[in-house]
């Protein structure tokens, strides 16, 4: 499926089932997205991951509604379901596609500036090294004695001075392989938008209905 | 540094956002052992509302150094669909909250029409910030059935935890950066 498309399909789902208290809903979304996931054969571990990741915020939100909430225990379930259903959902689009097949298509077919596509992706390609300078300004500064914390200006400041040193020079490599900004491009990967995208989008979004008339 | 939408200033907003979520993420221990301990009083929502600032200091910041419309909003966005492909806790809803978050502080700019970049639209930022963001809880988290004094105390922290990091920070932050011209 078009990654862009099954991104949107997901948030719709997402924003959908936010305002909709339903916890029959909320399962039912689980266990399609779960089959999904097995079925993709995404690994044991990450769905272990994903079983225990939400409990923490999950059980925190369902207690608060139990000792605090005016409308009864049941919108702790919900929002307990919901958590798990927000997470499990979200998975089956970001563990079957990458962020490459989703900047292509943004590119291509939806006219997204080819800048702003390539742009993003090369800074994504940068996150291990932001990791580890972030890593590395912490703990020079703790040689020093000093414990930078996650509020501290300089902590931000001297991260962004990396920062402003990456940019500069990945956009020149970038141009120095022939990336001229707002000309037009070729493609070798072409990406397309086929009927049948659009028709798994309404099967799925008429199926999200479902539940909620029958329960 | 040029104020336009060149190739070199998109990767550099991205990377503002991708550090602000960096240094939200290597300390993410603090949101979970703060719902912990405030789980057993019932009050774990405070949690959210304590930590909201990190989530949003992308914004603001980056419309602070960069002074351009769209900057603030797409800094979040662009943050928040990084932090989806890294496997975040709340994974696909990144995106809309990146989304609500970065509107809100963009609004903030908008207001007297992108004129000016200082402490009054970054204040109003964080009003709308935690409008927005408090009226998005109220049907995400089931805020709607919370009684109107824990809602007024969960008002007050978020609008807080907003403003520090949408104002003294990013101001604090662009005046050292200012000082070592690493920005005009």
């Amino acid at each position: 499926m078009n990654a862009a498309i099954k991104l949107f399909m997901v948030i719709v789902i997402g924003v959908e089932i936010s305002f909709i208290q339903s916890v029959p809903l909320n399962l039912c979304i689980l266990a399609v997205s779960c089959c999904y996931l097995l079925i993709k054969r995404v690994s044991i571990k990450s769905l272990l991951y994903l079983i225990i990741y939400p409990i923490i915020p999950a059980t925190g939100l369902l207690v608060s509604q139990l000792f605090y909430g005016i409308q009864g225990p049941i919108i702790g379930w919900v929002l307990f379901t919901r958590l798990f259903a927000y997470v499990w959902l979200g998975a089956t689009f970001t563990m079957t596609t990458n962020i490459k097949d989703l900047a292509f298509t943004l590119e291509q077919n939806f006219r997204l500036p080819s800048k702003f596509a390539y742009g993003v992706l090369t800074a994504f390609n940068l996150v291990p090294r932001i990791i580890t300078e972030v890593q590395t300004i912490r703990h020079a500064s703790l040689m020093r004695g000093v414990t930078m914390q996650l509020w501290s200006p300089k902590l931000y400041f001297k991260a962004i001075l990396a920062a402003i040193n990456w940019s500069s020079d990945l956009s020149q490599a970038m141009i120095s392989h022939g990336f001229v900004e707002d000309a037009p491009r070729t493609h070798v990967e072409k990406t397309t938008i086929r009927w049948s995208d659009f028709a798994i989008f309404a099967f799925w979004l008429i199926l999200v209905q479902v539940p909620i008339f029958v329960f | 540094m040029s104020k336009r939408w060149s190739l070199r200033n998109i990767i550099l907003i991205a990377l503002i956002a991708i550090v602000c979520g960096v240094i939200f993420w290597l300390t993410s221990f603090i949101y979970n052992a703060l719902t912990l301990i405030l789980t057993p009083i019932g009050l774990a929502p405070a949690a959210n509302d304590i930590s909201l600032g990190l989530w949003i200091v992308a914004g603001p910041l980056a419309g602070a150094i960069f002074k351009m419309p769209g900057v603030a909003i797409f800094s979040e966005v662009a943050g928040a669909v990084v932090e989806m492909f890294l496997g975040d806790q709340w994974g696909v809803m990144n995106v809309v909250s990146g989304l609500i978050q970065g509107a809100g502080a963009e609004l903030g700019f908008a207001v007297t029409g992108y004129k000016k970049y200082g402490h009054f639209q970054l204040l109003m930022g964080a009003i709308f910030t935690t409008l927005i963001t408090f009226t998005w809880d109220w049907f995400k988290n089931g805020y709607s059935s919370y009684g109107a004094g824990l809602l007024i105390f969960l008002f007050i922290v978020r609008f807080i935890s907003v403003w520090i990091f949408s104002d003294p920070i990013p101001m604090a932050i662009n005046k050292l950066l200012k000082r070592s011209r690493a920005i005009a």
